[in-house]
């Protein structure tokens, strides 16, 4: 399977690292890579449109601050409206992984 | 979040993206790989920068359209839901943006549309000015005296206006004639629309004669036939070739049929005219060079008019006080018109303005109910922005809804306001709802969508900032109470203006005209001047008609004048300034001669119109050229020049005594140049005598009009070649001279009108809201024993409360406001108490009706369903 990910899981991931707590999106992309121990590789250049959706989408926030290096970065944070998106994709997806499982056991 | 400004945009995407960059290269670089490599790596990694960039631009805007639309959408479903909300909403937009557009359409085709001249901008009218004259014509020395001593002008035409008998059809018509100068039109860029205007040749003395037809004339009287041009009429005993037809421009000084080069004319192309400078007859504009301001321009000629003074003093002598005035083309065009429609369009801005107020409301009130459901979202995590964008585009629907229908409306309301505007401006005629007019309707829309929802959207930010569902409700009364105050001084502005408009035409219309205007049927009569040589064909023609018309049954008396009363001609132009002198009164010299407004009448004139003769005689047939020369004054004149004496026997001279004219009769004051004009010195000439007066009046014993066709006959006897025209009543002419007054007043009245009915339902629906929120309240009152008619009083208090509070600030508005109305009343102060009183009057009581209906709803309250009431 490809390491590459679907657009769709890319976006509840991407809220799911923000639930974290607010991040860059290079920060996004390592956390990804780390938490996934590399199974999962973001496709970095359709990290940023994704981001651009979520933002005008209401779901997550921007602004900028400065890093632990001291640098300026745009960090991303989740929304009141975000997190509740995140919760009706995380249940969506848990039926489907299920509901795929169950077919694949049954096999 | 939110939006932001693209350039901001751009930067912050490249910030961000060079960032990204930077950590995956030192992520490299600590796995031990050479910067360089580093860094290609990273950017391999992140893929093309421009296509990333492309993509999110494109993500940003699909979204923020797919956003718009949801709102737009969400926008209109909820007002479908709300039928009732909506159709009140639209219909008050409608009125308001549909009375804005077509008064707009009226300002822009007057006032802000350039004239359809070639850089009209730089086109000046000239002025010559006296002590005793504003606007002095100009003679045929003066005018070359101008061409060839200013420095400014390009170039300096002259106009004046003429009436010929046109031939070449059955009938004689009479055709209003403008003579020129051969390059007018080119100064003017005016391109013809067929065929073409004049050229110098045409000017020369012995050249073939020309005209060229105005648009209007060649459409109405020559039905607009594509191959006029080269058509021959008769003319001053000449063949005139038509070459050319102009395309529809506004006229200036005044609306002609036909136009032809000065050598065409008889008068002016006469010797001893060309060289009479005080044969002033013409109007004349100038071109100025490129560059040249007003104010040099009238430096420039004030030198030249001083220079003139000091050369021929006999002709501008010093007391007379000579001098010029340049003045812009378009000024002239629409000076009369500018103050009315400035007042309309500030009248027409404060309706919108009310009813925004009023939707503003309705939309608060609906908000109030679904203030549970807002509350919900807001919990769920709905943005604040999110929900006042929704609210924006509830707000842009219903006023592009309201908007649309009022552009449609539109053109109705314009078909009257054209006629309205042509009384004062011959630029009425370009007025239409057009690209830049639509435009202006749109943008009103959009913005009055967006002010009205301003005050709900503010009222949700507030919602979210998280205080108690209570205060939110509180402090929206609060906005909705401070809106009605507005909208009721607003009205109240508005109602004052409409009514000092109709107290000043109250005033107008008891002024007593001085004479009998009903029935009197008037016509103008040009014979043609060529069959009838010197004064005594004249005088035998003319009594002629006056025999013939007497004999016609059903006329009870004809007389000719050179001024009807009430003539739409002599109330623009007013009375004349004819200088005179009395008898043993010397003029001495350096001082000013008296001056008078000379009417010249047949025998039987005063008696025929009903005008009193007060002391001595009228004028009668026998007063002729052989009889001793004599004159009637009116009222004024007699008291103003021989205050406490007798009139009648003193003599006056307009020839420097070579003639002296005696008085023989005074007779009352006529308002003959308007009800709203003082009446001035008049002084009456018998026509045997003074000259002939080509305005014919009949007194009938039925309807006037049904008579002209027998006069008309009658006339034709005398001499077919007789033109007739502006066949009309006095009555109609009087009627005519306050019409514009009438408009005006129906127009703030209606308004004014409009205004209080939409403040009026603003405040009876915040007080039936007031009253359902505090159905609790007036229970519990009413449970403790409160009697029914308290809590009535309580209601109906409040609401008379906010229109007194909206009264005072709207008196206030209303004494800095009205000063603007001034010059468009008539003996009424623009801060008359007594219109102030009504007015207040008239608000509180239509007040109290509005209170009254939420208010009986109070006594229908059961208290103990109303606590029980959650």
């Amino acid at each position: 399977m490809s390491r590459e990910m679907l657009q769709g899981t890319l976006d509840m991931l991407v809220l799911q690292i923000l639930a974290l707590g607010p991040m860059h999106g290079w920060g996004i992309t390592q956390r990804i890579e780390q938490i996934s121990e590399s199974v999962l590789r973001v496709n970095q250049g359709s990290l940023y449109p994704a981001l651009y959706r979520l933002e005008e989408q209401g779901w997550i926030a921007s602004d900028w601050r400065g890093t632990e290096n001291n640098r300026q970065a745009k960090f991303y944070s989740l929304t009141a409206e975000g997190t509740r998106q995140l919760a009706s994709e995380k249940e969506n997806w848990t039926r489907l992984a299920g509901a795929v499982g169950r077919i694949l056991g049954a096999v | 979040m939110g939006w932001r400004p693209r350039g901001q945009f751009e930067d912050e995407m490249d910030r961000e993206l060079r960032f990204h960059l930077e950590q995956s290269a030192a992520q490299h670089i600590r796995a031990g790989m050479a910067p360089e490599a580093a860094h290609r790596a990273a950017r391999q990694r992140l893929g093309r920068w421009e296509a990333i960039k492309d993509e999110c631009r494109d993500t940003r805007r699909s979204i923020m359209l797919e956003t718009t639309l949801k709102d737009l959408r969400y926008g209109i479903r909820v007002l479908l839901k709300n039928p009732g909300f909506t159709l009140a909403a639209v219909l008050t937009l409608a009125a308001g943006i549909g009375a804005n557009t077509a008064i707009f359409s009226l300002v822009y085709g007057v006032l802000l549309r350039p004239l359809p001249y070639a850089k009209g901008s730089d086109l000046v009218v000239l002025h010559q000015k006296t002590a005793t004259a504003n606007d002095l014509r100009f003679s045929v020395p003066e005018i070359n005296d101008y061409r060839e001593g200013n420095k400014t002008l390009s170039s300096v035409v002259e106009h004046h206006s003429m009436v010929f008998l046109l031939l070449g059809t059955n009938v004689a018509e009479r055709v209003q004639t403008a003579v020129v100068s051969a390059n007018f039109f080119s100064v003017l860029g005016v391109e013809p629309k067929y065929g073409r205007t004049f050229v110098a040749d045409d000017e020369k003395p012995g050249s073939d004669a020309v005209l060229v037809l105005s648009h209007n004339y060649w459409l109405t009287r020559h039905g607009g036939d594509p191959s006029i041009v080269g058509k021959v009429f008769q003319m001053n005993s000449r063949p005139h070739t038509v070459i050319g037809v102009l395309p529809p421009i506004p006229q200036y000084p005044q609306e002609s049929d036909v136009y032809m080069p000065t050598s065409q004319c008889p008068t002016r192309s006469s010797a001893r005219f060309q060289q009479n400078r005080n044969g002033r007859m013409m109007t004349v504009f100038g071109r100025m060079k490129p560059g040249v301001s007003l104010a040099e321009a009238q430096a420039d000629l004030s030198a030249q008019a001083g220079r003139m003074a000091q050369a021929y003093p006999e002709a501008y002598p010093r007391e007379r006080q000579y001098g010029i005035a340049a003045r812009g083309l378009r000024d002239e065009l629409t000076e009369k018109a500018q103050p009315l429609l400035l007042v309309l369009l500030a009248t027409t801005g404060f309706v919108l303005l009310i009813a925004c107020a009023n939707v503003a409301n309705l939309l608060l009130a609906r908000l109030l109910r679904v203030e549970r459901e807002l509350a919900v979202r807001t919990a769920l995590g709905a943005s604040r922005w999110r929900l006042v964008r929704q609210l924006l585009a509830e707000g842009v629907v219903l006023s592009l809804a309201g908007g649309l229908l009022g552009v449609l409306l539109a053109p109705f309301a314009l078909r009257m306001l054209v006629s309205f505007a042509e009384r004062f401006t011959t630029r009425a005629a370009e007025v239409s709802i057009d690209t830049p007019v639509l435009l202006f309707s749109l943008a009103l829309a959009v913005v009055t969508g967006l002010l009205f929802s301003l005050a709900p959207a503010l009222a949700v930010s507030r919602v979210q900032q998280g205080a108690g569902r209570q205060t939110g409700s509180r402090s929206k009364g609060r906005l909705r109470t401070a809106l009605v105050v507005a909208q009721v001084a607003v009205s109240f502005v508005l109602l004052v203006g409409a009514g000092l408009m109709i107290r000043s035409f109250q005033k107008l219309q008891n002024e007593q005209p001085g004479f009998q205007p009903e029935r009197l049927l008037t016509m103008r009569v040009t014979p043609n001047g060529y069959r009838y040589q010197g004064r005594e064909a004249f005088d035998v023609l003319w009594q002629k008609v006056l025999a013939k018309v007497r004999e016609v049954p059903g006329v009870t008396a004809a007389s000719t004048t050179t001024n009807a009363p009430f003539d739409p001609r002599g109330i623009v132009v007013g009375p004349g300034n004819v200088d005179f002198q009395i008898e043993g009164r010397p003029v001495s010299p350096g001082t000013l001669s008296p001056t008078v407004d000379l009417t010249s009448v047949s025998g039987g004139y005063f008696a025929s119109i009903g005008q009193p003769v007060i002391n001595g005689r009228e004028f009668s047939d026998r007063d002729d050229a052989e009889a001793m020369r004599v004159a009637v004054i009116n009222d004024t004149m007699a008291r103003h020049r021989w205050p406490g004496e007798d009139p009648v026997g003193r003599r006056v001279t307009f020839d420097a005594g070579r003639n002296w004219i005696q008085i023989v009769g005074i007779v009352g004051d006529v308002k003959e140049y308007g009800l709203d004009k003082p009446v001035g010195d008049e002084l009456y000439l018998p026509s045997r005598q003074g000259g002939f007066g080509n305005i014919l009046i009949v007194r009938t014993a039925g309807e006037p009009l049904r008579m002209a066709e027998a006069v008309r006959r009658g006339l034709g006897e005398v001499d077919r070649e007789i033109a007739v025209d502006r066949v009309s009543t006095i009555s109609r002419f009087q009627e005519e001279s306050m019409a514009p007054a009438k408009l005006t007043t129906m127009l703030l009245g209606l308004f004014a009108g409009l205004a209080l009915v939409m403040s009026m339902s603003g405040l009876a629906a915040v007080m039936a809201l007031a009253v359902s929120q505090r159905t609790q309240e007036l229970g519990i009152r009413l449970a403790l024993g409160a009697p029914q008619s308290s809590v009535f009083h309580l209601v109906t208090w409040q609401g008379v409360g906010m229109t007194l509070a909206g009264l005072v600030i709207g008196a206030a508005g209303a004494i800095a406001l009205t000063r603007f109305l001034t010059h468009l009343l008539y003996a009424t102060s623009a801060t008359d108490a007594v219109t102030f009183a009504i007015a207040a009057i008239l608000f509180l009581l239509v007040a109290v009706v509005a209170c009254m209906v939420p208010a009986w709803r109070v006594m229908g309250i059961d208290p103990v369903a109303a606590i029980r009431q959650e």
